[in-house]
């Protein structure tokens, strides 16, 4: 999967606003990105990867390419 | 012979809590996006001094207008809301309810799984012989624990009560049962101060979340990742066991009714189980997450809005607090 299709399933799933949604684009400055939006990563990653990660996990997340990482770079093109 | 349900019946506390209403106090999150995502349009909350002793006492009023109450011979009470530390508020309910002396009572503390475990101790006891009929009362008033600025809680949890009259049946109408527990995730829902453990800290220190919402350890926390996280493993876990332990595949069921946690969640959990929606429940709209009476609110509607009918097989699953789980079947 090439990581910018990554971001834009993710800002779909989770409802964000797509326009300059990169992978390095903070997730604090995304509209939308709230403890609602959490749920919906969850259940993305879940879905797609069937990986489940901690509250302290989606603590440290703070952009698309750290969900990336903690998802694992070799699931996706370089 | 068996047990089977009689009656269901719910009340609601008159204060309504509308999306409207927490979207102008908090100035965040449009009421349109908390009903389509939480599946929530309004909840009830239980005003200054209403207890869950007297949501119970509602509810069961509501049952016992039209029933015998001398032919009662075991009131159980799920809570985690007592009206006191002691005594248990099922015995107070009994001399509000007029019930006889020669009734046993008492509460259970469990929260979202509640009913299920109510209607396996009311099993268990009806078929041992220990009594005839039973009143399964769950009741709620979480809203108090909750931080007033704790906008994510107030949005999920309403409060409410609801009354199940179980009794003696030829054949089993309350099938076998799954139950689990997990007590690591104890921190996960936890109301920390209060009680033994902690004694309510009037000091105690005000927390931020990562959502900007304020809660202390006098608060109802409610870590919602490791919750969603818990529940997607658990739960297709104990529908699967559950199917199995009754000789029965998704196909033989008539209706599934989960615990009303939030729209999001379930919905979520029904395709990842794949049931057809059309076999499914999904409806807190006009009441949020009320804990342990979500299960019976719904049962209720669904008879009412002719969901489901007499003969049914109900799958029946709740989840949460603890944590703890329970799922069976039930036939209508």
């Amino acid at each position: 999967m090439k990581k910018t299709d990554f971001v834009n399933e993710l800002a779909d799933y989770c409802e964000f606003e797509k326009e300059g949604l990169l992978v390095n684009t903070p997730l604090k400055d995304v509209e939308g990105y709230d403890s609602l939006a959490v749920m919906s990563m969850i259940a993305f990653i879940d879905e797609k990867f069937g990986l489940k990660f901690t509250a302290v996990q989606f603590e440290d997340i703070s952009d698309c390419n750290s969900i990336i990482k903690l998802i694992g770079e070799d699931r996706f093109e370089k | 012979m068996g047990t089977k349900i009689t009656a269901i019946k719910s009340f609601l506390p008159d204060l309504l809590v509308t999306n409207e209403k927490l979207s102008e106090e908090f100035g965040r999150w449009e009421p349109e996006k908390i009903e389509n995502k939480l599946g929530i349009k309004e909840r009830h909350a239980s005003s200054d001094g209403e207890t869950a002793g007297d949501l119970a006492y509602e509810a069961a009023e509501k049952i016992l207008t039209n029933y015998d109450r001398s032919k009662i011979d075991l009131l159980i009470l799920c809570t985690q809301s007592p009206d006191y530390y002691l005594p248990t508020t099922a015995c107070v309910l009994q001399s509000r309810l007029g019930l006889k002396n020669e009734v046993g009572a008492f509460d259970f503390n469990l929260g979202c799984s509640g009913y299920i475990y109510g209607l396996a101790i009311a099993k268990s006891f009806i078929n041992s012989g220990m009594a005839d009929v039973v009143l399964l009362i769950t009741s709620e008033t979480y809203t108090k624990y909750i931080h007033p600025k704790d906008l994510a809680n107030k949005t999920i949890f309403g409060d409410g009560a609801t009354a199940t009259i179980l009794e003696r049946s030829i054949d089993e109408q309350i099938l076998n049962f799954v139950l689990g527990t997990d007590g690591n995730g104890k921190d996960n829902l936890i109301v920390r101060n209060g009680y033994s453990r902690n004694p309510f800290d009037p000091k105690a220190k005000e927390i931020i979340t990562g959502s900007n919402d304020i809660f202390t350890d006098n608060n109802l926390y409610m870590n919602g990742t490791e919750i969603f996280n818990f529940t997607i493993e658990a739960v297709p876990i104990a529908v699967n066991q559950c199917l199995i332990k009754n000789n029965f595949t998704m196909e033989d069921i008539d209706f599934v009714i989960f615990h009303q946690a939030n729209k999001f969640m379930i919905d979520y959990l029904r395709k990842k189980i794949k049931i057809p929606q059309e076999k499914f429940y999904a409806n807190m709209l006009y009441t949020g997450n009320t804990v342990s009476s979500t299960i019976p609110l719904a049962i209720e509607d669904a008879l009412c809005n002719g969901q489901i009918k007499k003969g049914d097989k109900v799958l029946l699953c709740g989840f949460g607090v603890g944590y703890s789980w329970g799922a069976t079947i039930v036939i209508i």
